[in-house]
């Protein structure tokens, strides 16, 4: 989710905020998937990430894209898109939280208890990351690359620069929502569970600067372990302060983010 | 990067904000769509606030939907005073200020004989000024903190309008420590969010069940926006009680349990914040160990209780989870019967009445004492509560012993 978060804000160059959303969509198609006995998060993540690629293809190209000029406008309107699907998550689906079976864990040596889903959403966004890394850093991620750098330059080079924000937005969406269907079996699934995500990947990408997709892996995990660090040494309600605390720190020391390529033209 | 001065592309933000608001509104008139009160200026209004947004939605809206069954079943024996009784809904959002601008707007504008909520115990604190300053009977359904009928006993000329149906923490925790003392538990686990009666209870329970040998062995209270589950569900496991009490009201006791469920497969479980009563999320919840459930009423507790379930599910297509709307519906219940007995809506002959009479509901006959709380407890005429246990095929009432 992080990852495509920084896509966005990399390729696009807007922060969006109803990235949660395609995230808590993802959680529905798993469920709804369920309903209807395919209980695998894996068979939900493709059809969870198609549909959230056409959704974030026709948000990208009706809304982002012509909005784009107006930095302040796009925060606010994608909170607002946020907002329309929670509300039309809530009427088609209710309230009320609804839970995919978890399936039992795995007992490993000493008790260890490994988690079916822990480890299919584990390995599932090491190779989505992995195969991001080799895209960006291969030919056919070069004018995602470009894009990013310069626009002006893609464009003077041919390339269609609005089309590859509005698919990169589209691909970006469909991220967020097979992570959503991966981890729907962890907790419950409910309109807004969208917005906790939501803020740990903005933080994760802002800290981890957008230029190293190992770097956001990497804090993903670092900050999962503080948090939860924090959470046993001190209190469980210490622990999301103490997280946030942390980042307003790493952010006061290295403003541009902890990983910033060298050579990075502002 | 350029900013252009031009227009603003207006059609995306229009189709947008259109949209998010005739899909709020069009929620909001579904929910109170039977009883919707704006067109039936001659009914007798009853204002209800609950949150129909933000994280306690859940909640708010079985809540609501009780309400309005309460209020269908008045309608069909006849109504009160030969009028038909209506409700007129205010979202609270799980905010104090929305809940005291939203029973101002109901009490002021709306003209409602009196009020049902709301669901927090700080929004109900916030809405009993309301009620007392316009001198409208309020009934409190869930709202658990002692402050509520603490301050009708300390200030009785003030506050003599509240009433509260649903079970005080004193009372709460007397009927848990019962059903421990029941399952034999000496150390108990407490987790719940760090919300207000969640805190309160842990302590009061503590304070309670201390006499009878009973002792937490861990207690947690998380963030509710990013709880730290894992760690929780290791601590709590790694203490070693007989049982975890559950006191979330929403959602996170559902991820809190699948992680306990790793983390020790054979500890057993009760909730008492109400969101493991309901059946659909019951279905998906590991059973390798008993998952018990606290609740207010349950189908064949009495033949009034399953009447009610069998009418909420045909209703709503969903059983109810015997709290966050058990306890609306019979308040509702109680005030159309305290109107009925007055002969009057007149707020002063209503409170003398509900102070006076015994009244049926589903939970059983609710009396409220000096201080306007129903009785609710272990003793004598007391109403009990339920507790059950999930099994494959549903829930079996395991406490009180019948």
């Amino acid at each position: 989710m992080a990852a495509g978060m920084a896509l966005i804000l990399g390729v696009v160059k807007v922060i969006n905020l109803s990235h949660g959303a395609f995230f808590t969509l993802g959680a529905y198609v798993a469920y709804a998937l369920a309903e209807r006995g395919v209980e695998s998060p894996l068979a939900a993540a493709p059809l969870a990430a198609v549909i959230a690629f056409a959704f974030g293809v026709f948000l990208g190209k009706s809304f982002v894209n012509p909005a784009r000029a107006h930095p302040f406008a796009l925060p606010v309107g994608t909170l607002a898109c946020a907002l329309l699907f929670e509300q039309a998550a809530q009427m088609v689906w209710g309230p009320h939280p609804l839970s995919i079976e978890a399936g039992e864990p795995w007992i490993g040596p000493g008790g260890l208890v490994i988690r079916q889903w822990g480890v299919i959403a584990f390995l599932s966004s090491a190779a989505l990351l992995g195969g991001l890394k080799w895209v960006l850093s291969a030919r056919p991620g070069l004018p995602l690359r470009l894009i990013a750098e310069d626009e002006e330059i893609a464009g003077s080079l041919g390339m269609d620069v609005e089309a590859i924000r509005y698919l990169t937005f589209g691909g970006a969406c469909a991220m967020a929502a097979a992570a959503g269907a991966l981890l729907s079996p962890s907790g419950a699934v409910t309109p807004t569970m969208g917005r906790a995500p939501l803020l740990l990947s903005l933080v994760v990408v802002i800290v981890a600067g957008m230029d190293s997709v190992a770097a956001i892996f990497l804090l993903s995990i670092g900050l999962g372990i503080f948090g939860n660090a924090c959470a046993w040494l001190l209190s469980p309600q210490w622990s999301y302060v103490a997280l946030l605390a942390v980042v307003c720190l790493l952010l006061s020391a290295r403003p541009a983010g902890i990983v910033v390529l060298a050579g990075r033209r502002d | 990067m350029a900013v252009r001065t031009g227009s603003y592309p207006r059609l995306p933000f229009l189709l947008i904000g259109s949209a998010s608001l005739f899909l709020h509104f069009f929620s909001l008139v579904l929910l109170a769509d039977p009883t919707f009160a704006a067109s039936r200026p001659d009914a007798l209004k009853i204002g209800v606030l609950a949150p129909l947004s933000g994280p306690y939605a859940a909640g708010g809206t079985s809540f609501v939907q009780a309400a309005t069954l309460a209020v269908e079943q008045a309608n069909a024996e006849g109504g009160v005073f030969g009028q038909q009784v209506t409700i007129v809904v205010g979202d609270t959002q799980g905010r104090v200020d929305v809940a005291k601008a939203e029973a101002l707007r109901l009490v002021s504008r709306e003209k409602v004989s009196a009020l049902v909520g709301a669901y927090l115990s700080e929004e109900t604190v916030g809405v009993m000024e309301v009620a007392a300053a316009h001198r409208t009977v309020l009934l409190v359904p869930v709202a658990a903190t002692a402050e509520i009928t603490d301050l009708v006993r300390r200030e009785y000329a003030r506050y003599r309008y509240v009433f509260r149906v649903g079970y005080s923490l004193p009372q709460w925790a007397e009927m848990i420590g019962a059903f421990l003392s029941d399952r034999k538990v000496r150390r108990y686990a407490f987790i719940g969010a760090g919300i207000r009666w969640n805190r309160e209870l842990g302590e009061t329970l503590e304070r309670i069940v201390g006499p009878q040998g009973i002792a937490p062995a861990y207690t947690a209270y998380y963030s509710p926006g990013n709880p730290a589950f894992d760690t929780v569900a290791v601590a709590a496991a790694a203490a070693s009680p007989d049982i975890v009490i559950l006191a979330d009201p929403g959602r996170n006791s559902v991820s809190l349990l699948k992680r306990l469920r790793e983390a020790a497969p054979a500890l057993p479980a009760l909730s008492i914040g109400g969101a493991l009563g309901d059946a659909r999320l019951a279905a998906s919840i590991p059973l390798s160990a008993p998952v018990y459930v606290q609740a207010a009423a349950w189908r064949g507790v009495s033949p009034a209780a399953t009447e009610y379930v069998e009418r909420y599910e045909h209703r709503f297509g969903a059983p109810p989870v015997g709290y966050s709307d058990t306890l609306p519906y019979d308040a509702i219940t109680v005030l159309v019967a305290a109107w009925r007995k007055a002969g009057s809506g007149a707020t002063e002959t209503v409170v003398a009445v509900l102070e006076r009479e015994a009244f049926a509901g589903v939970a059983g006959m609710y009396r409220f004492d000096a201080a306007h709380q129903a009785h609710w407890g272990t003793g004598p005429g007391a109403l009990r509560g339920t507790f059950v246990r999930w099994e494959r095929g549903g829930a079996r009432i395991v406490f009180p012993r019948r």
